[in-house]
Order: C-alpha cells, then sequence, then structure tokens
C-alpha cells in the first residue's frame, strides 16, 4: 500500500479537519472550568481554603503512612 | 442580745453580698474586655494576612498553599513523596534551561548543515556548469557532486 505524497497531503487535511474542532471545543470547555472554578473560589474562599488544607493533611497523612 | 446578733449579722451578710457582685461585674466587664481584644486582635490577624485579597488576586496559589499545609500539619513533610515532589520540582525548574541549550546546540546544528548543503550546492553547480570543460581537467570536481 503505497501512497503519494498528494494522497499523505489529503489524509493529514482531513485528519486536521477532524481534530481541530475537539480540540478547540476542549480548549473552550477548559477555560469555561477554570472561569466557574476561580469564580468558586472567590465566591467561597475561606471554604476553599478549609477544604485545601483538609486535603492536603489527607494526602500527608497517607504519605506518612507509607 | 438576739436581736444586735441578727443585725450584725445582716449587715455582714449584705457587704458579702455587694463584694459577691461586685466581683461578678468586674468578671464580667474583664470578660467582655478580654473577648474585645481577642476579637481586635482576629480582625487585625486577619487584616495582615489579608487572606480574602489574596485569594481574590491568586487563587490557585492559595489553594496550592494550603494544601501544602496541610500536608505538612498531616505529617508528610519528611517522607519520600516529598523526595519525589523536589526531584520533579528541580527538573521542572530546569527545563528552560535545558529547552535554551537544545535549542542552540539543534539551531547551530541547523546552521551548520544548511552552510555544507550551500557550499556542496555551490561546488556541484560549478561543476555541473563547467562539467564538458572540467572533466577532464580537474576529476576531483566531479566528486562532491556525485556525493551529494
Amino acid at each position: 500500500m503505497e501512497m503519494n505524497p498528494q494522497q499523505i497531503q489529503d489524509r493529514a487535511r482531513e485528519f486536521q479537519e477532524r481534530i481541530v474542532p475537539q480540540i478547540d471545543e476542549a480548549r473552550r470547555n477548559l477555560v469555561d472550568m477554570n472561569h466557574r472554578m476561580v469564580s468558586f473560589i472567590r465566591a467561597n474562599p475561606g471554604t476553599c481554603l478549609v477544604g485545601a488544607v483538609a486535603l492536603g493533611f489527607l494526602i500527608g497523612k497517607i504519605a506518612s503512612r507509607r | 442580745m438576739t436581736t444586735f446578733q441578727n443585725s450584725q449579722s445582716n449587715g455582714t451578710h449584705g457587704s458579702d453580698d455587694q463584694g459577691f457582685g461586685q466581683r461578678v461585674d468586674q468578671i464580667g466587664s474583664e470578660a467582655q474586655h478580654l473577648w474585645s481584644n481577642a476579637r481586635s486582635a482576629v480582625s487585625d490577624l486577619g487584616q495582615t494576612l489579608d487572606l480574602k485579597g489574596r485569594v481574590e488576586r491568586n487563587p490557585y496559589g492559595m489553594m496550592a498553599a494550603a494544601i501544602g499545609v496541610g500536608y505538612v500539619l498531616g505529617g508528610g513533610l519528611f517522607t519520600p513523596l516529598t523526595g519525589r515532589i523536589l526531584k520533579l520540582g528541580v527538573r521542572l525548574a530546569m527545563l528552560p534551561f535545558v529547552k535554551d541549550e537544545l535549542m542552540g546546540m539543534a539551531e547551530a546544528a541547523l546552521q551548520g548543515y544548511q552552510a555544507g548543503q550551500s557550499t556542496m550546492g555551490g561546488q556541484s553547480g560549478v561543476s555541473g556548469q563547467g562539467g564538458a570543460a572540467g572533466m577532464g581537467t580537474s576529476p576531483r570536481t566531479g566528486g562532491p557532486g556525485n556525493i551529494s
């Protein structure tokens, strides 16, 4: 199965056209999630700080048991 | 006789009640004073630390710092996981320097390759132009052209 350069180029373009929208959507989702997380942290700073300390405490406990 | 005793005892009880009440009032005022001092100390500490402002400015950093504080409080400081995290941090911190070094080496290699290509192209171009005339005179000029 040999492919000439034109076929390889077409395949690459097709792959790009299929993948690029998915990457764009994933990027948009990540940006949206980041905005939501930052706004939640800013709205509830005490809760988030206490939760983060508790999470770190749990990680430290688990790490010290090993 | 009894009347005197009674009056005397009544007077003593009255002064005791008065002293007790004064003490209760004093303790209450001292407790209020202590409470107000504690509240002002807590508010001063809060203003000094400015946790809300810090979270507002750098939410992820503050979360990471809080996780770090919890990690230390949980006893995870002197563990192998800390060593691994530190090693990873050092490697990540060294990454930009290594990247710059590699980029410099790659650029130098590319420039050398391009210079070699241009030199070879020039030599083969010379041999190609004077191919008919120079074939017999200098057999080595055709050498690099054949190799490329």
